[in-house]
């Protein structure tokens, strides 16, 4: 989408992430009132228009969430917004269009979702069984899994390459308050953790969790107004739909996450060269592993070098999944594109404590893919450019 | 509403559900021939696809029925330990290619541990799932080369 004025990020707000016992409306409000007094908003009639992305829980999420904030009403047009995983992402998205167009002056963006509906442990997840994949035993793991092992066939990579990328991602985490599983973890436990889909092993899947974040946005105008010290700006975002057709493809790459990270840098003026930090869709270990390739980090067939160099961590060219990732946060479907906005506008904004990357990143870019949908990658992409300043 | 509609309509039976999936797609001949799965070419375009309302590439809505390939490619695959509920487990599913350069997902028959990526399969037709009647669902999949 082509930005036909300023916007800015006024603040953004995030539960923890993990199971939960209260609700997904809850867990959105929290999010949605951290990110509101993050943005010095301290008035019920100020955000003009609210998106609200949800995956499972409820058709009206967003006014679930926003009634017991004393914001329903003829002041605020809520809308829900629906795409799977990229939900919260897309939420943000549209508000940003809304600044963007002229449309509202500050608007709002949340994702929240309990995906663990209580449940203590749960089936794999699938897509509805009304598409035809689903209906012959699909799950979004063994799907994944395809992916590895057609890249493990292709490269010569192995299962202990892959589970590299929990132990770095695991590591980023170690001090963030936000995230559910964090710390040290070896590579032979990665390994040895109980086999989901060959060659996903437990601690390669993302965890199914509950959780909440949300996104102000605003005018340059607006931001004055409210007295923001630490602007971050919206370089550019992206929303593509995924490519449909029954022939075979490169699962390996990414079609979609291809197209739409090329329009993203083609509309932002920037490059994945000068990208500092970057939060992806590493719902399973392949995941992160082939998008280094895909967002044009490296080259392709280079990803796993890249990995190895320690260039997508700390001191690297590009530091991936710095909050600790899906693979860390667990992956409240809903919620998590707009819980990546969230940290990395803290980390833009040097806020992010035990977890910082320093020298505090001056570019940030976020990747969320969303739907299991047969003939597709994936359903959809949303992606986001934020830049540090004015 | 008549004493008796109203009885009937209350035990209306529910109609059964599918135990075969799907004539579009697959072909089982009654004369004992063998099993094939469906392409549909568009015959304005000439674009191969599986079946379709209308052509998802120039919108015709006249096609004709090739029959594919009984052998293909496994393109990848993955052994599932924890699967969909209701799916007994383990059990296999891949990317088989077409020769005629179409792509299905389906499952393999046989044991985990012994598919390999490229390798060449043979279309099958067997149960992939129960029905919400509790009745095995038969569907297109794929096995070992005999």
């Amino acid at each position: 989408m082509k930005l036909q004025r300023e916007v800015y990020i006024a603040g953004v707000g995030e539960t923890r992430f993990g199971k939960h016992t209260i609700d997904f409306d809850l867990l959105g409000r929290e999010a949605a009132l951290q990110a509101m007094r993050a943005s010095n908003i301290d008035r019920t009639d100020m955000i003009q228009s609210a998106y609200v992305g949800n995956g499972m829980n409820d058709m009206v999420a967003g006014q679930t969430v926003f009634r017991g904030l004393g914001m329903c009403g003829d002041k605020l047009p809520i809308i829900n917004v629906q795409s799977a995983c990229s939900a919260g992402a897309m939420a943000v998205y549209c508000a940003i269009k809304d600044v963007a167009t002229g449309l509202t002056e500050l608007s709002m963006g949340v994702g929240c979702e309990n995906h663990t509906m209580h449940r203590e442990t749960g089936a794999a997840f699938s897509t509805a069984r009304s598409d035809i994949e689903a209906m012959h035993g699909a799950v979004m793991t063994g799907k994944y899994a395809m992916r590895a092992v057609r890249y493990m066939h292709e490269t010569g990579a192995t299962i202990e390459d892959l589970a590299m990328i929990t132990v770095k991602n695991r590591k980023h985490a170690t001090h963030n308050p936000h995230a559910w599983f964090k710390g040290a973890i070896t590579v032979e436990e990665v390994v040895k953790s109980r086999m989901v889909a060959y060659p996903m092993t437990l601690q390669q899947c993302c965890g199914i969790a509950d959780g909440g974040a949300a996104v102000v946005v605003g005018s340059l105008e607006m931001m004055k107004k409210l007295k923001i010290e630490k602007p971050v700006r919206v370089a550019g975002v992206v929303v593509e739909s995924g490519p449909y057709h029954n022939r075979p493809r490169d699962i390996t790459g990414d079609d979609i996450t291809e197209t739409t990270s090329a329009a993203l840098y083609e509309s932002s003026g920037i490059g994945p060269e000068d990208v500092d930090i970057l939060e992806l869709h590493d719902a399973f270990t392949i995941s992160e592993l082939l998008y280094y390739e895909c967002l044009g980090l490296c080259k392709k067939g280079e990803g796993l070098q890249y990995l190895r160099d320690g260039q997508s961590t700390y001191g690297g060219k590009c530091v991936v999944s710095p909050r600790g990732g899906m693979l860390s946060y667990g992956h409240p479907i809903g919620a998590s594109g707009a819980a990546q906005i969230a940290q990395n506008v803290k980390q833009l904004r040097g806020e992010c404590g035990g977890h910082q990357v320093g020298p505090t990143p001056k570019v940030a870019m976020s990747h969320v893919t969303g739907g299991g949908l047969s003939g597709t990658e994936h359903a959809a992409c949303t992606m986001h450019m934020l830049v540090k300043g004015w | 509403m008549a004493q008796e509609e109203v009885q009937k309509k209350k035990t209306k039976e529910k109609e059964p559900d599918i135990t075969f999936f799907h004539p579009d797609l697959l072909e089982v001949p009654q004369d004992g021939s063998l099993p094939f799965m469906k392409g549909f070419r568009c015959k304005k375009c000439g674009q191969l696809d599986f079946k379709t309302a209308i052509c998802t590439g120039c919108w015709g809505e006249e096609f004709e029925m090739v029959p594919l390939s009984r052998r293909a490619k496994v393109y990848s695959f993955s052994d599932i330990y924890i699967g969909q509920q209701g799916l007994d487990t383990p059990y296999i599913f891949a990317y088989v290619d077409f020769p005629e350069n179409l792509r299905v997902f389906a499952q393999l028959e046989g044991e985990v541990g012994t598919y390999q990526c490229d390798e060449e399969v043979e279309l099958t037709v067997g149960p992939i799932r129960l029905n919400n009647d509790k009745l095995p669902i038969l569907s297109y999949k794929f096995k070992k080369i005999s």
